[in-house]
């Protein structure tokens, strides 16, 4: 114990610390501005400088480390008068513009200026001159204002681990450059921006639009692009977004964000959002009112139930809806519209995956907090980028990276190219078969656990076979870890034999005691799980073919429950093709551009016989629909959202003036006009319910979940979910002999088809890019930069091509975010018979160059 | 990038560190002499070949006032005026190769033939003022020899 | 005196290893070796040496404090960075007695336990890297460099790392950054580098001179050594001379030695019969001293006694015709280059010190310009990250104490007295 003088004020530490961090603590603030509690020391701007008894010379609060007995002063004449000069000599070529900058009422060398002075300024001399760079979509760069505390380099460098960024030149010569996603590897994640104590970095989304005091509320809400959940503060002002930031100390992002999260809030602004109900009259969609739209969608739902039953009705949930509204959805569809067909497209990946690996190992097996992978001493990471998908999940991939641990990555995940201590890419599609002998391997190397029948089984009965590729390294550094995390992408899911990969992960995490973590690409895969929005379970992960829980739901809810399983995604799909489907019911979702041979799927959706859409944007789905109902977004809405570690988080209403209605108001009122009693008046009235309900949730209120800390398995029960025997195995593997195969890219900048409605996601990625390893462009004599047609058996069209060093032959990636020129058009499937998620490997692909391509990317 | 002969010598390189990174001077170096200058091209092929960022490559090349951000002639005049050079003449010198070679600090001149950096101490006060052309020294330098040290170089 | 560090350089071949092993040169290491780590540091601990970067501190301590860490493994690194304008004394050991300073280093390295050995090289000194490049190659080839050193299974591997251009990489965590390839900017100490240094690892960074006294140091014994020069600052010491005198070059004489002594008996006095009028005793970081105050002895004890300091021993000296407003200026041209940039006080006030002495020096000086020049070293003063940028204060204070008057001057008349008379 070590205890210290601050101001007359006693301080107790339990460890070693700065002194600048322990009066922190005791929550006196010591001026600085090189220092920053998420970075490392620096000690280069000597603000914090502090009297210490019996030191002869003043010393830097942020460099000393506390000692027994230290008295400290932090304010003094003397004391003063120093920072005062320092200050001096920051401002003698700052460019003293205040009044025009944006930074101004947040900058804290105004703050320090204000309180500590210089009065007069003494400097006559020319002034150095760095002219505003605004050359970057998103940044705008003004050097003269940059104090070289290098807080956004070690943000960058040591926190994001982009290293884009550095200062450049030396001396009062340095200057903070440069920013250029394509050379530089920026991530746009702006935490730089955030750190920044001056106005020398500035965005562009609102440069010059409000300055910090013109704010009319701030509301704390939770992202909602992907499964981390990251906690970020909105402004608002006239009911308009002006700024969505992260703040330290808030959520498990802790100050930190990702360019969707911090860029990506202008859809809401959107002048396309819908803004009244439509129905299709005349083979078009028309304006229509609320109540003729509700009138309109539950007569036709009850005459087709009426006339060709339930099980002719299907639903389409979302994983970007409140679990309000996804309780509300699988109610409606098992009691106003009795059909246990529901399902989303969390079905291509998280929710398959989950519902696999619980059953073989328990209900909560994937649910671990991403602080523990930061602890982690070994990460193995299959099937998709961490640092894409989730990025804030990546960065806490790289932290344990940086502090020494072993990370193994199979496959491909760029953004941890400078991260990996080994990178194995097995022959294409070959993956099942490197983790299957993986596995084998290491319970060889192991003693038997014997506590999961199956798994054991299972185990026992791999045949050994090897993918071509030595994991003897991989065996290695898995056997030494001590705390190891595993994280899986939904590649592997997405395959014909999806199941047998996500077995070998069962048992690599089984017998290596790892915690299991499912990347996760939408804000509440989770909980669109945990809602029951499956065509085989009930709220909780109630199975709902078994009686006593039916019946217990069936009590609450005042009705009868379909007994049979349901439709999974893609089979619903195939019975509106067939017409065993008529109609279907879509909420959040665009089925005809985020499903794999999507012309297919649209076709199929087109011949229903009702199709509605609630939407905020009138989507490829909701273009072809009979009713489009608009709904409110992210940011109009209260609400919660359950994210990849199963943390309950609430979302808070920050705007919403507009026309629309919450997704659950609205199946509330289509379910009323069908005869279904609904009695919600809010969104809170819902989770009262679940709680009530679901054994899960007992007693969880929003209260609780708003102060944070939700955390699985709350005060519920979760299920052992254990099955004795492994399902049907798989056929023997395909040769893939093709010479180039395309598959799906999960791009950084992009978020299925709602970034696209994002300006600032558009700047900084402006069209689809059709990725390839330097090694099979050369082969097809192509360039970064041409214009290439790609096309498979199911169509094609033009994409420019972007050579990425880190891949290796005989694939190309492309994304599914934007109009037109979605991958999974060109893609067809075929089901994994065990989990249902459609298996979108073997895609063979021709490139073909352009003939017009080369003006653009080759001079010579 | 570089052709298979570099790339080894900077794996020997490599070789005597206990980290990528230390490497990065010595690489430097090597890709000035390869390029003959830091081209943001030579730079990324650092930055490629020790697996660095190339932020971080640009950044730290900056640093130091021996890369050559610029392209250089075909000889670097690298004077020095600092204290024991300057009091014993060295802007005379400076006038000199202005007015005889049109030749100015941080400048190159049209033939290509020189380049000519100001230097700070190059640890030849005993025999000032020096120079450093390329890498060979030059002392007691007057207006006479200057001129003809200079010819030596084509 | 005889030579110690300088023995043998008039010898046109002394950089190759078959001369200095005739004239005794690689023995320490046997004799080394017959000792006890432990004892290498005891015997180094009463020579009484003391660093010769600058700072003069005790080496032996510096040696028991990484000697001390359990961490493995060390590395011992050699400050040849030689940065301190004036400077030139390590040059000639570099250039002229290569391996000497080996010897030295893998005695060291021995007594240290230290199986890595670096030498950070200033990148302006091309030659000097060839010379040593092929010295470390002969030493490898007699096996005094290698796995089994002697056969008497010591390994010690040495190695050449040039620096770019760089003032600021000469102090020594400034030098460690550079030598892990980033910018050589300095780490906040402690840690310090015995502790923690190059790649996280104890790191013991010694001036080449200082290594060079080590073989001697083990061939007389360190009680023999230590009758060198005066009771608490030992051994002989290189002092260059530079400027306005007759004989400009390295002396190498007993530590303490009196600066009028190196300047007049040594240095042969000022050169063309004119007055001296100031001295930089120890490189231009160190403060001025004007022509009647040189009555001092050149040791890290006694100089700051006198107002400066003995710093790399670089004598620079001016005579008469010397303006003092373009030496400070020029210095802090100097100090603003090489600021790292790290720290506010350094990377603003020195340019704005030079800002000021540039305009006086061309005739543009202004009332009040001598008070605000010494108002920002005030704030500089004992505020920057490094002694960088204390340095450079420290030479504009030294200026305005001694020479106030020529400032005052300048100002007054708008010019130069001393560039007009000559
Ligand atoms: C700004 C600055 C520059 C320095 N330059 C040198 C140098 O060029 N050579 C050197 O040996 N020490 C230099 N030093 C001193 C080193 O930091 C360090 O004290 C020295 O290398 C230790 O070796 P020694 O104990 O043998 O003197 C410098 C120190 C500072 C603060
Ligand atoms: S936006 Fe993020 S990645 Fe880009 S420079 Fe800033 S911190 Fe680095
Ligand atoms: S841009 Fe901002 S954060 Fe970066 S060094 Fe400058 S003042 Fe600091
Ligand atoms: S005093 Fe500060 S800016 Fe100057 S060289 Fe030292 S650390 Fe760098
Ligand atoms: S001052 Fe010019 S070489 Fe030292």
């Amino acid at each position: 114990m070590i205890t210290i003088t601050i101001n007359g004020k006693n301080i107790k530490l339990d460890e070693p610390m700065s002194v600048l961090k322990a009066a922190g603590k005791a929550g006196i603030k010591i001026p600085t501005l090189c220092h920053h509690d998420a970075l490392e020391t620096y000690g280069g701007c000597r603000l914090c400088v502090v009297e210490v008894e019996r030191m002869p010379k003043l010393q830097n609060a942020c460099t000393l480390i506390a000692a027994d007995g230290m008295v400290i002063t932090t304010e003094s004449e003397v004391i003063s008068k120093v920072r005062r000069g320092i200050l001096e000599l920051l401002l003698i070529n700052h460019p003293l513009d205040c009044p025009y900058c944006d930074k101004a009422g947040e900058c804290e060398l105004q703050d320090l200026v204000d309180k500590y002075g210089p009065t007069v300024g003494r400097y006559t001399e020319i002034k150095r001159k760095v002219p505003a760079s605004h050359k970057d979509e998103i940044f705008v760069r003004n050097m003269d204002r940059c104090v070289v505390c290098t807080r956004c380099v070690r943000m960058c460098n040591k926190v994001q681990g982009a290293s884009a960024i550095d200062i450049i030149g030396r001396g009062n010569k340095s200057r903070m450059e440069p920013f250029s996603s394509a050379s530089f590897n920026c991530e746009y994640c702006g935490n730089c921006l955030s750190v920044c104590p001056v106005g020398a970095i500035l965005s562009r989304l609102y440069l010059h639009s409000f300055r910090p005091w013109q704010i009319d509320r701030e509301v704390e809400t939770v992202c909602s692009y992907c499964g981390v959940g990251c906690s970020v503060v909105v402004q608002v002002r006239d009911d308009s977004i002006k700024r969505v930031i992260p703040r330290f100390g808030l959520g498990l992002n802790n100050g930190l964000l990702c360019s969707r999260g911090r860029f990506g809030y202008e859809y809401i602004n959107s002048e396309e959002r819908l803004k009244e109900p439509l129905i299709r009259k005349n083979g078009k969609l028309e304006k229509s009112t609320w109540s003729e739209a509700i009138d309109f969608t539950a007569k036709k739902l009850t005459e087709i139930k009426n006339s060709h039953g339930g099980d002719a009705v299907a639903g389409i949930a979302s994983p970007r809806c409140t679990n309000e509204d996804n309780y509300v959805f699988q109610k409606f569809m098992r009691m106003a519209c009795g059909t246990n067909n529901i399902d989303s497209v969390s079905r291509m990946g998280f929710a398959s995956a989950q519902k696999y690996l619980e059953d073989l190992l328990g209900q909560g097996v994937t649910s671990n907090m991403i602080s523990g992978v930061k602890n982690a001493d070994t990460i193995l990471v299959v099937g998709g980028d961490p640092t894409a998908v989730n990025p804030i999940l990546g960065l806490a991939v790289r932290e344990a990276a940086r502090n020494g641990a072993a990370v193994a990555v199979i496959g491909e995940a760029k953004g941890l190219e400078k991260f990996k201590t080994l990178k194995v890419v097995p022959p294409v599609f070959r993956e099942a078969e490197l983790l299957e002998s993986l596995l084998s391997e290491v319970a060889e190397a192991k003693d038997p656990r014997n506590e999961r029948p199956a798994v054991d089984q299972g185990i026992s009965q791999l045949s050994g076979g090897s993918a071509g590729v030595d994991t003897g390294e991989l065996k290695k550094i898995l056997l030494d870890g001590k705390s190891i995390s595993i994280i899986l992408g939904s590649d592997l899911v997405q395959r014909a034999n999806g199941h047998r990969a996500l077995f070998a992960i069962a048992g690599l995490t089984y017998m290596l005691e790892a915690r299991l973590t499912l990347l996760s690409d939408r804000p509440n895969e989770q909980g669109l799980i945990d809602m029951g929005c499956l065509p085989d379970t009930l709220p909780g992960g109630r199975p709902v073919t078994v009686h006593d829980f039916r019946d217990k739901f069936e009590n609450e809810w005042n009705g009868t429950i379909p007994e049979n399983e349901g439709l999974s995604l893609l089979e619903i799909i195939e019975g509106a093709e067939n017409g065993n489907i008529k109609a279907l019911y879509v909420m959040g979702e665009n089925p005809a551009f985020n499903l794999p041979d999507s012309s297919s799927a649209r076709k199929a959706l087109e011949s229903l016989d009702l199709l509605v859409v609630q939407d905020i944007f009138l989507t490829e789905t909701a273009e072809i629909a009979d009713v489009v109902f608009p709904s409110s977004g992210w940011a109009e809405k209260q609400g919660t959202y359950t994210n990849l570690e199963r943390r309950i988080q609430l979302l808070n209403k920050a705007v919403g003036a507009s026309s629309s209605m919450e997704d659950w108001k609205i199946l509330k009122e289509v379910s009323i006009k069908m005869g279904y009693q609904m009695t919600y008046s809010s969104a809170e009235d819902v989770m009262d319910e679940i709680a009530t309900v679901s054994p899960l949730y007992s007693d969880l209120t929003y209260r609780e979940i708003s102060a944070g800390h939700c955390l699985w398995p709350y005060h519920g029960k979760p299920l052992r979910g254990e099955i004795n025997e492994l399902p049907a195995s798989a056929e023997a593997p395909e040769d893939y002999k093709e010479d180039l195969y395309l598959v799906i890219d999960k791009p950084l900048f992009h978020s299925g088809s709602l970034s696209r409605k994002s300006p600032a996601l558009r700047k900084i990625c402006p069209e689809p890019l059709l990725r390839i390893g330097p090694g099979h462009a050369q082969k097809l004599g192509l360039k970064d930069g041409d214009l290439v047609d790609v096309s498979t058996s199911k169509g094609g069209f033009d994409v420019t091509l972007s050579v990425d060093d880190c891949l290796g032959d005989g694939k190309v990636y492309l994304s599914n975010n934007f109009e037109d020129r979605g991958v999974l058009s060109l893609m067809g499937y075929r089901l994994d018979p065990v989990t249902k998620a459609p298996g979108i490997e073997g895609c063979a692909v021709k490139i073909q160059k352009k003939a017009d391509s080369s003006a653009g990317s080759d001079k010579s | 990038m570089f052709n298979e002969t570099v790339l080894k010598e900077i794996d020997g390189i490599r070789a005597k560190y206990p980290d990528a990174r230390s490497a990065l001077l010595p690489s430097l170096y090597v890709a000035q002499r390869e390029f003959g200058w830091l081209s943001p091209e030579a730079m990324t092929c650092v930055a490629k070949t020790l697996n660095l960022p190339e932020a971080m490559v640009r950044g730290t090349a900056s640093f130091y006032a021996m890369f050559r951000h610029n392209p250089v002639g075909r000889n670097v005049i690298q004077l020095c005026t600092n204290v024991s050079c300057m009091i014993l003449g060295s802007d005379r010198l400076l006038d000199l190769l202005k007015s005889r070679f049109d030749l100015e600090p941080g400048e190159t001149t049209k033939d290509g033939r020189f380049s000519l950096v100001i230097m700070e101490c190059i640890g030849a006060c005993g025999t000032a003022p020096a120079m450093l052309v390329n890498t060979d020294f030059h002392d007691n330098l007057t207006e006479q020899n200057l001129e003809e040290i200079m010819g030596k170089y084509k | 005196m005889e030579k110690i560090l300088l023995k043998n350089i008039e010898n046109p071949n002394s950089a190759d290893i078959r001369e200095y092993q005739k004239t005794g040169g690689y023995q320490s290491i046997s004799n080394a070796f017959e000792m006890q780590p432990r004892d290498v540091i005891e015997e180094v601990k009463s020579s009484g040496l003391r660093g010769r970067g600058g700072a003069g501190f005790p080496t032996a301590m510096k040696w028991n404090f990484a000697n001390a860490d359990p961490k493995f493994p060390k590395y011992l690194v050699c400050n040849a960075d030689e940065g301190e304008p004036g400077t030139f004394k390590d040059r000639p050991i570099l250039e002229k007695n290569p391996h000497l300073l080996i010897e030295g280093m893998v005695i060291s390295g021995y007594a240290l336990r230290a199986e890595y050995g670096y030498i950070y090289l200033r990148g302006e000194y091309p030659l000097a890297k060839d010379i040593l490049d092929n010295a470390i190659a002969q030493a490898r080839e007699k096996n005094y460099l290698g796995e089994n050193i002697l056969g008497k299974n010591v390994k010690f591997e040495l190695s050449v790392y040039q620096g770019a251009g760089a003032y600021i990489c000469g102090e020594e965590t400034a030098l460690i950054e550079s030598l892990e390839g980033k910018k050589g900017q300095p780490r906040s100490k402690p840690p310090f580098p015995v502790n923690v240094g190059a790649w996280e690892m104890p790191t013991i960074v010694n001036n080449v001179e200082t290594l060079s006294n080590v073989p001697y140091i083990i061939a007389i014994g360190g009680e023999a050594y230590s009758k060198i020069g005066r009771e608490d600052c030992t051994g002989p010491k290189l002092y260059c001379v530079s400027g306005h005198v007759v004989k400009p070059g390295v002396y190498e004489l007993p530590m303490g030695t009196n600066l009028r002594d190196i300047i007049y008996k040594h240095a042969g006095g000022i050169k063309n019969n004119k007055k001296l009028k100031a001295v930089l005793p120890g490189g231009i970081s160190t403060p001025v001293l004007p022509a009647d105050r040189i009555d001092c002895l050149m040791d890290f004890i006694s100089m700051p006694k006198h107002g400066s300091m003995l710093g790399s021993g670089a004598v620079i000296v001016m005579d008469e015709s010397v303006c003092m407003v373009k030496v400070a200026h020029r210095a802090l041209k100097f100090f603003e280059h090489e600021s790292c940039g790290k720290c506010v006080p350094c990377r603003e006030g020195t340019g704005w010190l030079r800002q000021i002495l540039g305009r006086i020096e061309s005739g543009k000086g202004k009332q009040g310009d001598i008070e605000l020049l010494s108002d920002i070293t005030d704030i500089m003063s004992g505020r920057t990250f490094c002694p960088l940028g204390d340095g450079a204060a420290g030479v504009v204070t030294g200026m305005l104490r001694h020479f106030r008057d020529e400032f005052e001057e300048h100002i007054k008349s708008g010019h130069c007295k001393l560039s007009i008379d000559n």
